[in-house]
């Protein structure tokens, strides 16, 4: 949905903008002048159509909702170059994070790989479990026959602290 | 395991964290909060072991645990929860653990005149191209190792091995992996149109400085051919696997043997 479409089908929400801009503490959304400088350098852009300058207009006029319930926040690749050269320092990228964070507490459809890392922190510590590699001429190996030391797995109170963690909402 | 092997030959002595655990960085787009807490935590365990300056071999790591850091000394509401957190299971954080990646631990701290002294098998017919990825140059705010528009250091790292360096247009270009979580295929295309470029560069090979990107343009290397149409024939490693081969540590000490790229090819042509 291009802006033109929400202005005359959609109503802000400033309620909700508040909530993004309590998210990002400090950085300065209002701020973006809409100079581009981060769409035109976004490593989303040809690939996925994603237009970081679009989504700062829409936080400002209070578009909030459609954004958190839209895939296109998805889309971002994280590289880091709008937050980098945005002459107003308005970082795109901590816009299009708050607007995730957002989502998820909103139990709006968040990627499956999101989820499984999470599951996969709590059980053992680590986003990607230790495994088994097969090497280039199909052996297979692990830590041990590699002569590297073992994976401490987090104490046990680890998991209750972090969940607590992840229930807070800033 | 080249970590492991080259550091102590250059006078760095490396101990193992307590634990093992994420540094948040999947965790950002869920609750910023909970990462940066899983950011403090890593630093947390650091302090426990006593020392003060904590290495952290991947960009994106390193990125999370900074943006941590930043946050604690910025934001005093957020740092008291953390810490908070953190108390009940008997940890502290400590403001004064400073994060090393391998670039500037290497080219800063080691520096490049010691690694020429100890290099045993100047790399000299080799041409590489480099992948110094996102995270670990922008943005500049947070505290990054290298200039964020005109990196150079892990060039001259390079170079410091013997090998030559190539530079090319698409030295910039993400590597993709932070879209693997949510459109593959997207990701997989940006991994192969670096490779293709580099490909196209008649580099030897391509140096990383991440293991996440190294896992992009190594171990699915096959997979990105496959997106983009492409025959890939591009060794990949990690800057200490480069390294190390200069220092003339074993292959399997290495790992080489556990790269997914022909790194034969490469290997080959040092021999002649």
């Amino acid at each position: 949905m291009s802006i033109v479409d929400l202005m005359s089908m959609a109503t802000p929400n400033f309620g909700s903008r508040e909530k993004i801009l309590a998210k990002l503490l400090r950085r300065d959304v209002v701020n973006c002048f809409q100079c581009i400088k981060c769409t035109s350098g976004c490593t989303a852009l040809k690939l996925l159509e994603l237009k970081p300058h679009e989504i700062m207009k829409l936080v400002n006029l209070g578009f909030v909702d459609e954004l958190a319930s839209s895939e296109i926040i998805w889309t971002c690749a994280t590289c880091l170059k709008c937050v980098q050269r945005c002459p107003q320092k308005a970082s795109p990228y901590h816009v299009i994070m708050a607007l995730r964070n957002l989502a998820v507490e909103r139990e709006a459809k968040v990627p499956e790989g999101y989820l499984k890392a999470v599951s996969q922190i709590l059980e053992t510590g680590l986003a990607e479990a230790c495994r088994k590699i097969v090497t280039r001429k199909m052996e297979t190996v692990d830590r041990e026959c590699l002569g590297l030391p073992e994976v401490n797995k987090p104490k046990e109170s680890f998991q209750a602290v972090f969940m607590k963690a992840m229930e807070e909402k800033p | 395991m080249s970590v492991r092997e080259v550091f102590p030959k250059l006078g760095v002595e490396l101990v193992d964290l307590h634990e093992s655990v994420c540094c948040g960085d999947p965790i950002k787009s869920m609750n910023d909060f909970a990462a940066n807490y899983l950011g403090a935590r890593v630093l947390a365990l650091a302090n426990q072991t006593g020392l003060h300056d904590l290495f952290i071999p991947c960009n994106r790591c390193h990125f999370t645990i900074s943006e941590a850091d930043s946050t604690i000394r910025q934001n005093q509401k957020t740092a008291r929860k953390i810490m908070g957190l953190l108390k009940e299971e008997g940890l502290e954080y400590n403001p004064h653990i400073k994060m090393w990646h391998t670039i500037d631990l290497l080219h800063d701290h080691i520096g490049l005149e010691k690694i020429r002294k100890t290099i045993k098998r100047p790399l000299e017919s080799l041409k590489m191209a480099s992948h110094v990825g996102c995270q670990i140059i922008r943005y500049s705010d947070l505290g990054r190792v290298d200039d964020a528009e005109n990196p150079r250091k892990l060039d001259e790292l390079i170079r410091a091995t013997g090998a030559e360096t190539v530079e090319y247009a698409e030295k910039l270009d993400c590597c993709g992996s932070a879209l693997m979580f949510s459109h593959p295929d997207s990701a997989l295309s940006l991994t192969g149109s670096k490779l293709k470029a580099v490909q196209n560069m008649k580099a030897d090979g391509l140096i990383v400085s991440c293991p996440d990107c190294g896992l992009m343009f190594d171990g699915r290397q096959k997979d990105a051919a496959t997106i983009v149409g492409a025959k890939f024939n591009v060794p990949v490693l990690y800057y200490t696997q480069l390294a190390g081969v200069a220092l003339g540590i074993d292959e399997k000490r290495l790992g080489l043997h556990l790269n997914q790229s022909p790194i034969e090819n490469l290997l080959a042509k040092i021999s002649v």
